[in-house]
């Protein structure tokens, strides 16, 4: 059977190559893909839109409807590990363990016993924990600010650069990801709520579809930032990068939301209240 | 407005399952009625399209972003996705409508993000109907396959490794659809479906173009469960919630061959498509090993659900052989049957899920007396059964009947013969479910033989059997109304060059 698979594999391998063989060359200038739609980009993107960066042009206006429902397949995989993951309803556990920063003591406090309050002097931990390393702990709470600074610029400057919202959105949420890693799950969920991020996320996505909607409603047709202009108080092709602009954020919000959001649910096993 | 209809289409069920899925972290009962709603606007919307395209006679096109076609995505109606939108969203619809309580009994704690991916799902199918351009298709069919994954991994038994087994496959499909995409893309320079068929005839003798044809092929054929491609569809399908199953089945594999009837007609055309007769005579034979093999694996099943996959398997291989006989009447059949074949397994399974509501267990042996306990369920059950089987005047029927004529039409009696074996196959798995809940008196596991126990009528609540009776008697409307809906819509779908 291996057999019959492998050289199967190896027929069809020949079969894929001998198609590719009538391929226009790399890089040739005169194939079909470079002189017909490309050839519009190239020489329009910067007059219609006024994004010196075809790319984005391309991404967020031309073919915006497929960038929105791009952002709305990171959004059902976010909701799909949610639904297959989470375990929201858990038995509260036997005990639960307190440590005393300053001392390092360990509290188990049994079931019904009265626990702590939430205080710079004891935090609660997870019954397999370790101490975290202090240099590793420091380093990151420094790196991550600038991290999602930088985050901010990639979002930004996606109309200059190479970046965007997806790009900028990925760094933001690693940042808060690797906050996560360097302290526990429970001090991030603290500052960033699991509710917080799912409703966030699914806001990003209706701030790219609602802009959309504005379009229509402003008279356009659905995604055409050209009819934001009286809106926005621009020339319709100024419209054009600003509508490309508040898309950006709307993916860029989405993207950080679904990478917290699947991070929590992944690496507690959907239990969020102990974990990485 | 109205010449938005066809985005908003999309857009309106898009914003309610972001809606939705903001609502269900606050108010989980408002879930419901937003996704309802949304649902029934869109069959009105669909309804109005197809009515638009049947009046003036031209498809309804719409530009998005409002750039042009080539540069931008178009949205492009015309009789034959008019139809299957309707289609689209009238099962999703009916599925839904009467399903509240089955939900919030199995999805207690996240009714929110079910009612966001049931909707994102619906969209996801609505969209790569609707579009006129070939890579926006993918993008949907990823949302589609995405929240289909979800839906299927949060059933019983070994859901989650079907599902697993579903991606898997699902994602290769998709891969090599998007691959085919992007061969045409190297060949022609466009994404947009009637400028790629306007590019292709000057390089239809191409390595290129050939290969991407068969790799788009492979890749719909995977998705779309045909028979030797068929392995992970069994087991999704019944190890998914009833409810899931109830939009998923009949949608995806339908939708499916939609797309496989686009990119054929549309993006390639009859004139490359149909020119090469080895080609269109292996598809009829795989289709008609499809229907063959299909009958008996269902003969072999013990539970109902699982059973019907198989019988979904068959029907794949109607719909694919009857398109690719070439004939006029084989195409009518395949379009006439994605219509009828989505109304009957959605009626299957709304009867299965109204069945699983009341009785454990989906076991034959489980349905002993269950016309006494459920009279209108299993009616409707076997108003399905018999469009199923192929039995005037239900819908069914006629579909068959114009795929019949296509094989006489096409001479080719291999496809023939398969249909009525598997109408005689159909007969025999369906009778044998009725046989036992009809006439083997009711009783539960290890009771006693000696007496009949007293049978009540347990049936499931009135908002539950409202949408499953309207499909039912959809079933024989559809029947009754199919000439007109060939003659006024399905006819003008299929080009003039096709006899």
């Amino acid at each position: 059977m291996k057999l019959i698979g492998m050289i199967s594999i190896f027929w069809l391998f020949i079969v894929l190559v001998y198609g590719t063989s009538d391929f226009s060359a790399w890089g040739d200038p005169e194939s079909p893909c470079n002189l017909h739609v490309s050839n519009y980009y190239i020489e329009h993107a910067m007059s219609d839109t006024s994004v010196p960066n075809i790319v984005t042009a391309i991404l967020a206006d031309y073919r915006g409807f497929d960038t929105m429902f791009e952002t709305a397949v990171i959004f059902s995989a976010g909701i799909a590990c949610f639904f297959l993951l989470r375990r929201p309803k858990y038995d509260a556990p036997e005990a639960v363990v307190f440590r005393h920063i300053q001392t390092g003591i360990t509290l188990r406090i049994e079931k019904g016993g009265r626990l702590p309050k939430e205080s710079d002097e004891f935090e609660r931990i997870d019954t397999q924990w370790v101490p975290y390393d202090l240099v590793i702990q420091v380093t990151s709470r420094i790196l991550v600010p600038f991290i999602q600074l930088f985050a901010l610029y990639v979002v930004a400057h996606g109309h200059h650069s190479p970046g965007g919202g997806f790009q900028g959105g990925v760094i933001f949420g690693a940042a808060i990801i690797l906050f996560a890693v360097s302290n526990t799950l429970r001090k991030t969920t603290h500052r960033v709520s699991e509710k917080r991020s799912a409703v966030l996320c699914a806001i990003g996505v209706l701030i790219y579809a609602g802009t959309g909607v504005c379009c229509l409603l402003a008279g356009g047709n659905f995604l055409d930032y050209s009819a934001l202009s009286g809106l926005l108080g621009v020339d319709p092709v100024t419209a054009r990068s600003h509508g490309i602009m508040m898309v950006e954020m709307g993916v860029g919000l989405a993207v950080t939301m679904v990478m917290i959001w699947i991070y929590y649910n992944l690496s507690s096993a959907g239990k969020q209240h102990e974990g990485l | 407005m109205t010449e938005h209809y066809s985005v908003l289409l999309i857009i309106m069920p898009f914003l309610s399952g972001l809606l939705i899925s903001i609502f269900g972290w606050y108010d989980q009962k408002k879930c419901y009625a937003i996704a309802i709603l949304c649902l029934f606007l869109s069959i009105i919307i669909s309804i109005s399209l197809l009515l638009a395209v049947m009046q003036n006679g031209e498809p309804v096109q719409y530009r998005i972003g409002g750039w042009a076609p080539p540069w931008g995505i178009a949205y492009h109606v015309d009789y034959l996705n008019g139809i299957v939108l309707v289609v689209i969203s009238l099962t999703s619809f009916l599925n839904l409508a009467g399903a509240r309580k089955v939900i919030e009994k199995e999805f207690s704690d996240r009714i929110g993000a079910f009612y966001t991916l049931y909707i994102l799902f619906t969209t996801g199918l609505l969209g790569m109907v609707v579009t006129g351009d070939a890579f926006n298709l993918y993008v949907l069919l990823e949302i589609t396959s995405l929240t289909g994954y979800a839906l299927i991994g949060f059933g019983v038994n070994r859901a989650p490794l079907s599902a697993l087994n579903y991606l898997l496959m699902g994602t290769i499909g998709a891969s090599f659809y998007l691959l085919g995409v992007g061969y045409l893309y190297m060949g022609t320079g466009s994404l947009n479906m009637a400028d790629i068929a306007h590019l292709l005839p000057a390089i239809y003798h191409s390595r290129t173009v050939m290969f991407a044809f068969l790799l788009i092929l492979c890749g719909l054929f995977v998705k779309m469960a045909l028979f030797p491609l068929h392995g992970w569809l069994p087991n999704a399908y019944s190890d998914a919630p009833s409810i899931s199953s109830g939009l998923i089945a009949p949608l995806t594999t339908k939708v499916m061959v939609y797309v496989m009837i686009r990119m054929v007609l549309t993006v390639f055309t009859p004139a490359f498509s149909f020119s090469f007769a080895a080609l269109n005579s292996t598809m009829v034979w795989v289709a008609v090993i499809g229907i063959l093999s299909g009958s008996m694996l269902a003969l072999f099943q013990t539970r109902l659900k699982r059973m019907i996959t198989y019988v979904i398997v068959t029907e794949i291989g109607y719909m694919v052989g009857g398109f690719w006989l070439g004939t006029r009447d084989g195409m009518t059949g395949a379009i006439l049957h994605i219509v009828n074949d989505a109304m009957m397994t959605l009626c299957l399974f709304l009867s299965i899920t109204l069945i699983s509501y009341k009785i454990k267990g989906d076991r034959f042996s489980d349905f002993r007396g269950i016309f006494r306990k459920m009279p209108v369920t299993m009616t409707a059950f076997v108003v399905a059964a018999l469009s199923i089987i192929g039995v005037p005047p239900t819908c069914g029927f006629f579909s068959k009947w114009y795929l019949i004529s296509g094989g006489i039409a096409a001479g080719h009696y291999g496809f023939i013969a398969a249909l009525l074996f598997s109408s005689l196959v159909n007969a025999v798995l369906f009778f044998r479910v009725i046989e036992i809940g009809y006439f083997e008196p009711f009783s539960d596991h290890g009771a006693n033989s000696g007496h009949v126990p007293e049978v009540r009528m347990d049936e499931a609540p009135v908002s539950m059997l409202m949408p499953l009776m309207i499909t039912a008697a959809m079933l024989i409307v559809l029947g009754i109304f199919s000439g007109d809906i060939v003659t006024r819509a399905i006819q003008f779908a299929i080009p003039a060059s096709i006899i």
